[in-house]
């Protein structure tokens, strides 16, 4: 999984996959646990030299065959070697670092399996790093994959207060808490001042209270943890909180725009986004949200550019017709190769999960004959690997998005923008169970 | 002022008519049943005969009014009759339902219904004086026996923000001694201090500090007053675009809806732009349920304007399509008049000829008093949704009454938590009341219930028959405004009767053919613009809802999303 692609105009799409790649090796390598200290984690951080690592790694070979235990002496010996050989195939570090990860594993089913990865990450990893533990150590990976800019945000309104953040394609609710506010009052009299000076009180409490909290959830270690702060809300709140000297000076230096919203709550938050995307530009989010924009409008135009459904897509892909393909990051659907001894034949199935149940699937109708499996792979992986061959661009989407949600919930997640516009005799037929819904009631 | 001492001759008289004062309350609860069951049933006819006897004001302008109605009436017995008028009926106000109408027009032919006029004079000057501090007491042994006297009717004042509705409002509670001339004369000096003279109107109704400060309305304000025969709430929404939430929440409990637009140069145009409020206000009215719709047409007497006919026919005929697109019956539903706000021109007086000779009509006030009577849902159970609570030695909730009645220390059941309560003290408006039936605009102070269990949107109804509550449910909804496409997984807040609530789309079943109201057999991928359809949404949290063919109140809903409104719908059926 090495890549250093040096065109620039591919870089941008060709680096979300890479970043999607790298997300998955680490939902994967988190999940990995081995018996004992086996399992080896090396980063490299770039210029760094290789020799210097390969003495380092034979001072811990010397080191390592003191271990008394035996099971673990040879299990920890036995990776060193083999990062050792890895090494060997580069004469030098690449440009962006080298990141290592070598062990042996339990699996689910109990069995031991030999991992061994090596990849140059898409951006220039500043981390050196040395380690034998149970786990596989992938947070400076994490740290790799998080956008530079995160951004704050705290939406209120008369209701209560919402307190998020967005960093890269990842939207994330931090805090929210309601507030009872007393409303407009019609009651007067005597004690018309007495409750006008209440209600008062109560929104002074109100905004005392979100400043207090937007300190702890945005300050850690005396530092914001944010690039950026964002205020939303309706009415004054906003403004009041902003020039509030109750609001932690160091917030107040960053707050970037206050935007108008008519809600509070999630619908605010969104809307909040949605408002400061011009401040946001380089937030993967915001790309996304355009992206899936842009798809939509194609839909809404009828132009005919677009595609959606596994089926279809594909078939697009095939005739070389999709400019740009989109997907979504937990697509579970799975590609099946497989193949018929009796004829030879190979037949590629897209299954859910659901349809990887049903054994018919996989026997041929005609004869009755098990088929062979030959590949199974996530779909996903297998358009992140092959989408250069149809002359498309991936675009891997989350569904933290009111699009990316219709898109995945509305489309199956996976559809692309087309070049020019294509008929698709067959529009795919619904999944859903029809009998849930019955139209003749209405 | 005036308007106080002539109901109060004749409610008095009515009263001896109906019951003692010293009657028990059982027994005047019972006669307000009664007596709202006759004012249902005899479409604004009974009333009348009753009031000719009190009339004591000067007749003064009716003459010059009713041959114009005739006018009216005539041209509009000649529409009955197929002989298809092809304009809507010229400048003069155009005409409501042609027979009620009529009625109208007859009765005001003889008993002269001018309700007051200014000629009000000292004399009035000392009621008023004994009024500032008597009102109270009146109001303390009225509560039995005028509850239900006269019709409850809900008008909402919508517009764009700067239209001056409430200058207008806060006018009508002027002139019709609302507010005392002390607290008016406070609001002035106040103001002019601030060098905002022409806010001081709006303050009868702008009670907040920041909304005094800025001259904008935020939350819905509420006052009322009374004509006859009728008793009014005003309702004050807010016009600026991100209070459209609070605006949906005063649209929700209207019978009328007031559409004020402002005729001053440039500003009409900026209301009624796309982005304006003026279209989404009275799209948002006609989806609350609002039935009749006046229009306005405010700021006459602006140096851009001058009572120029050219400009009031502008706005009218700019604005007719859209409204008439909306649904309002431009023969029925809507009236236009001119006005001004901050000169109470053109509210409860006949315009002045001289001002304005080509408008004929009647004034604002004794024409909403003179529209017939709206149809309630008087049998039933008592169905109550809350708009707002607060606690004041116990908990007091406010609404709307859809449906039903209720009585001073009857149990009643509170939705969706199914919490039991007893209601302990009533006000329909500020007078305290035993009884109150619908359409009335109401506070209950309910007992055995904590501060945190209410929130608005929640339904006060009755024991034995609640309201239905779900979280799923399948409405058929049009997609007014949206710039791509919905489908599942879209999420908006949807506003339905007094609560709001986040909504997500869970799947689309069908498409409706606008047309022909054909269901698609197919199931469509997603919706965009103008298109109609069926879909299962799904709710944050349970909310109280019903059919719309049942309770149309209750199952009327708005989708809103990014400070614009994308859809309106009616609830099908409540799955679970």
């Amino acid at each position: 999984m090495s890549s250093s692609y040096n065109n620039s105009e591919e870089s941008s799409s060709d680096r979300n996959v890479e970043i999607w790649k790298i997300k998955k090796l680490i939902k994967s390598l988190e999940m990995a646990r081995g018996n004992g200290t086996s399992m080896i984690s090396l980063i490299i951080p770039p210029k760094d030299q290789i020799s210097r690592v390969s003495k380092m790694l034979a001072d811990e070979f010397g080191t390592a065959s003191n271990i008394k235990s035996r099971v673990n002496r040879l299990s920890v010996l036995g990776a060193i070697t083999s990062v050792q050989h890895r090494l060997k195939l580069y004469t030098k570090v690449p440009p962006n670092g080298l990141v290592i990860y070598c062990g042996t594993i339990v699996t689910d089913e109990g069995k031991e399996k030999k991992v061994n990865i090596d990849f140059e990450p898409f951006k220039p990893i500043n981390t050196s790093l040395y380690l034998c533990d149970n786990k596989f150590h992938t947070e400076a990976l994490t740290a790799l994959l998080a956008d530079d800019n995160k951004f704050g945000f705290i939406v209120m309104d008369g209701n209560g207060a919402l307190f998020g953040t967005l960093q890269g394609n990842t939207r994330e609710v931090l805090h929210k808490f309601t507030v009872d506010l007393p409303k407009k009052h019609g009651r007067g009299g005597q004690s018309a001042l007495r409750f006008a000076r209440l209600r008062m009180e109560k929104r002074h409490n109100y905004v005392r209270k979100v400043a207090e909290v937007a300190t702890t959830l945005f300050i850690t270690n005396d530092k914001p943890n944010i690039a950026g702060i964002i205020l939303a809300g309706s009415a004054d709140f906003k403004t009041e909180l902003s020039q509030s000297d109750m609001f932690d000076p160091r917030l107040q230096a960053k707050i970037i725009k206050l935007v108008d919203v008519s809600y509070g709550g999630e619908n605010g938050f969104n809307q909040a986004i949605e408002l400061a995307a011009e401040s946001l530009q380089n937030v993967k989010f915001i790309q996304e949200k355009k992206l899936i924009g842009r798809y939509f409008d194609e839909i809404s135009q009828d132009t005919g550019k677009y595609c959606f459904g596994v089926e279809d897509t594909l078939r697009a892909l095939e005739l070389g017709s999709v400019e740009t393909l989109i997907c979504w990051e937990n697509l579970d659907i799975q590609r099946y190769v497989l193949k018929n001894h009796a004829t030879t034949e190979e037949k590629i199935l897209h299954l859910t999960p659901e349809q990887e149940k049903d054994k018919t699937h996989f026997t041929d109708k005609e004869s009755g004959v098990e088929l062979e499996l030959v590949e199974c792979q996530p779909l996903l992986e297998w358009l992140a690997n092959n989408y250069k061959s149809f002359g498309a661009t991936l675009e891997i989407i989350t569904d933290k998005s009111q699009e990316g949600s219709q898109f995945v919930r509305g489309f199956g997640g996976i559809g692309g923008l087309l070049r020019y516009k294509v008929d698709f005799q067959s529009m795919q037929c619904d999944e859903f169970e029809d009998d849930l819904y019955d139209i003749d009631d209405y | 002022m005036a308007n106080n001492g002539a109901p109060d001759s004749w409610e008095q008289q009515a009263d001896s008519g109906s019951g003692d004062h010293s009657e028990s309350p059982d027994m005047s609860g019972k006669f307000s049943t009664l007596n709202v069951n006759a004012a249902e049933f005899v479409p604004s006819f009974l009333p009348r005969q009753a009031e000719p006897l009190p009339k004591t004001d000067s007749p003064e302008s009716t003459d010059g009014e009713v041959p114009v109605t005739n006018g009216g009436t005539v041209a509009d017995e000649a529409s009955c009759r197929g002989i298809e008028v092809e304009e809507p009926p010229g400048d003069g106000a155009p005409p409501p339902p042609a027979d009620s109408w009529e009625e109208a027009a007859d009765g005001d032919n003889d008993p002269l219904l001018t309700p007051e006029n200014e000629p009000e004079g000292e004399e009035d000057e000392d009621e008023e004086a004994e009024e500032v501090i008597k009102p109270k007491k009146r109001l303390v042994n009225r509560p039995e026996e005028t509850k239900s006297k006269k019709e409850h009717v809900n008008v909402v004042f919508i517009g764009h923000v700067d239209a001056g509705k409430s200058t207008i409002g806060g006018q009508i509670m002027n002139l019709t001694g609302m507010v005392d001339k002390r607290t008016l004369e406070k609001y002035e000096r106040e103001a002019k201090e601030k060098s905002r003279e022409t806010w001081y109107l709006s303050w009868a109704l702008d009670t907040n500090q920041e909304e005094r400060e800025k001259g904008k309305t935020v939350e819905v304000g509420r006052a009322y007053f009374e004509t006859e025969r009728k008793h009014f709430t005003i309702l004050d929404a807010p016009g600026h675009k991100s209070f459209v939430p609070n605006m949906i929440g005063g649209a929700a409990q209207a019978d009328l809806a007031v559409l004020v637009i402002s005729a001053r140069k440039g500003e009409f145009e900026t209301g009624f732009d796309r982005g304006g409020q003026t279209r989404e206000h009275a799209m948002l009215a006609k989806t609350a349920g609002v039935k009749h719709l006046v229009v306005l047409v405010n700021k006459m007497d602006d140096p851009t304007v001058e009572w120029s006919e050219a400009r009031y026919n502008e706005c009218r005929d700019k604005i007719m399509p859209y409204l008439r697109k909306l649904g309002f019956n431009p023969q029925k539903d809507l009236t236009f008049m001119p006005c001004s706000g901050l000169t109470g021109l053109g509210l409860k007086d006949p315009l002045d000829e001289k001002l304005c000779p080509w408008y004929q009509g009647d004034a604002f006030i004794p024409f909403i008093d003179k529209l017939p009577s709206l149809n309630r849902k008087m049998g039933g159970p008592f169905v109550m949704p809350v708009v707002d609570k607060y606690k004041d030695m116990g908990m007091v909730v406010m609404g709307k009454v859809e449906a039903g009645e209720a009585k001073k220390g009857q149990s009643l059941l509170l939705m969706p938590n199914r919490t039991v309560v007893l209601v302990d003290q009533m006000w329909s408006d500020d007078e305290e009341v035993t009884a109150v039936g619908p359409g009335e605009n109401v506070k209950i102070k309910l007992k055995g219930i904590e501060d945190d269990d209410v929130s608005p949107g929640f339904v006060l109804c009755d024991n034995a028959n609640p309201i239905k509550t779900g979280r799923v449910f399948d409405a058929q909804v049009v997609i007014l405004e949206h710039k791509s496409i919905i489908c599942a997984g879209y999420s908006a807040v949807m506003h339905i009767h007094c609560a709001a609530e986040e909504v997500t789309v869970k799947a689309l079943i069908c498409l409706v053919d606008k047309k022909t109201g054909d269901k698609s057999k197919t199931r469509p991928r997603f919706v965009k613009q103008d298109q109609v359809a069926i879909m299962r949404v799904e709710c944050a949290g349970v909310i109280c809802m019903e059919q719309f063919k049942l309770f149309p109140q209750m199952g009327r809903f708005t989708l809103r999303d990014e400070g614009k409104t994308i859809a309106i719908g009616k609830v099908l059926k409540v799955i679970e």
